[in-house]
């Protein structure tokens, strides 16, 4: 019996880290901006997750929930780490495949938290304005107030980058 | 701005395989740590109320009346409002509204990460006769303080005061941080107004880890004898209770 449990519940670790392993890990490490951060909040986001066993009506549902549990973790871990980091860009590289990404990515984390989790969810998550106000116990508004300053944010400093060749 | 761009460079990024290894591993040796516990809940309940009969035997006097202590524990907080609430605390709970997502934190904050905290705004402060000083232990948790100070660029210096999470307004010279004095402290009975500790519950970052805290207060008198009473205080969604045990 014993053993049975703690089998299903290695294959419970399994399927979750498959699942969600990446989509959690990017969002913790574009919000973190260092690799060590976002691997201890997706590890004790699973934790949360196991121990406290939710029960969801489906796939989305449970998605949207370790989204939720992931970046509140990553919000008061930014917010109360006075030292900002950033990640080198030299560490970019060992995510993207050429140039281009990693210079989208290294103006994407240098986006202030509350701007770049809105445009990750929207723009590579696909979630709704108001699915991400659900997901961020934001309103709809504050969620479309952020998607438009981080896309004139982002513009902005790709614009910069260009006529200056920063 | 192609954002479609930006969506391919961000479903680059997945771990290495070492990571996911380790989170596997990791999240595995916790989740076995859990089902152990759970089997020796029951056990530990058991013992807890017998440690519970043996311990309160001494406050039962001769007529098996509860023999309560001589001193009163006011708990006093300012509410969302600004207003000051306090109380006397009994065995009924006092509970305080207190809306806590604006008081999560984290205590290392300043020097690199740490544990999670709700920071409570609830003090504590004793009235009573012939006392001399009063101990105060956290059984979780940290007692910590509200600082003001001038603006301050030298983290060592922050770190070495345990000074944790500073802000500073925009253009002011003055910060205010939160100073950590630790899981117990002693103070004079005539100086406690001097010493304004709030309470700091450990969480992780969405739930509180533990269900009811245990401070205990022990009284010293000034013939030297001491008594000692304990509160339990439970943190609830957007209030935090307090009821002698």
């Amino acid at each position: 019996m014993l053993q049975q449990v703690v089998w299903s519940a290695e294959l419970d670790v399994e399927r979750i880290v498959d699942t969600y392993g990446n989509m959690l890990f990017r969002i913790c490490l574009v919000m973190l901006s260092n690799e060590k951060d976002a691997e201890d909040v997706v590890q004790d986001t699973f934790i949360t997750y196991l121990t406290k066993s939710p029960t969801f009506n489906d796939s989305e549902h449970e998605k949207a929930w370790l989204i939720t549990i992931a970046t509140n973790r990553c919000k008061n871990m930014r917010r109360y780490n006075f030292i900002r980091k950033h990640m080198d860009i030299s560490d970019l590289q060992l995510y993207s495949k050429d140039n281009e990404n990693y210079g989208l990515l290294d103006h994407l984390m240098r986006l202030p938290t509350k701007h770049k989790v809105v445009l990750l969810l929207h723009y590579v998550e696909g979630y709704k304005v108001d699915e991400i106000a659900k997901i961020l116990a934001i309103t709809t508004s504050a969620v479309k107030k952020r998607l438009q300053r981080g896309r004139e944010l982002l513009r902005e400093r790709y614009r910069k980058e260009n006529e200056y060749g920063l | 701005m192609d954002f479609e761009k930006i969506k391919d460079a961000v479903t680059s990024i997945e771990m290495s395989e070492a990571m996911e290894h380790r989170v596997k591993e990791n999240i595995g040796k916790r989740k076995s740590g859990q089902v152990l516990f759970k089997r020796l809940l029951p056990v530990a309940s058991a013992l807890a109320i017998l440690l519970s009969i043996m311990i309160g035997i001494p406050y039962f006097n001769k007529n098996g009346e509860l023999q309560v202590v001589n001193f009163t524990i006011t708990a006093y907080a300012l509410s969302d409002d600004e207003n000051q609430l306090n109380t006397n605390l009994s065995t009924e709970k006092a509970t305080f509204e207190l809306s806590t997502i604006q008081r999560m934190g984290v205590i290392g904050g300043v020097g690199g990460d740490g544990p999670n905290f709700i920071f409570t705004d609830v003090m504590l402060n004793i009235t009573g006769e012939d006392i001399d000083s009063i101990t105060y232990t956290l059984s979780e948790g940290k007692f910590v303080e509200d600082v003001t100070l001038p603006l301050i660029k030298d983290y060592d210096w922050l770190v070495s005061e345990k000074i944790n999470f500073i802000t500073t307004e925009p253009g002011s010279n003055i910060s205010q941080g939160i100073k950590e004095i630790g899981n117990t402290y002693t103070v004079n009975y005539n100086e406690q107004e001097k010493h304004k500790y709030t309470l700091a519950i450990p969480h992780d970052g969405n739930f509180v880890l533990v269900e009811d805290i245990v401070i205990e207060v022990n009284v010293k008198y000034i013939d030297g004898s001491s008594e000692q009473q304990d509160i339990v205080v439970t943190q609830e969604a957007d209030s935090i209770s307090l009821k002698l045990n």
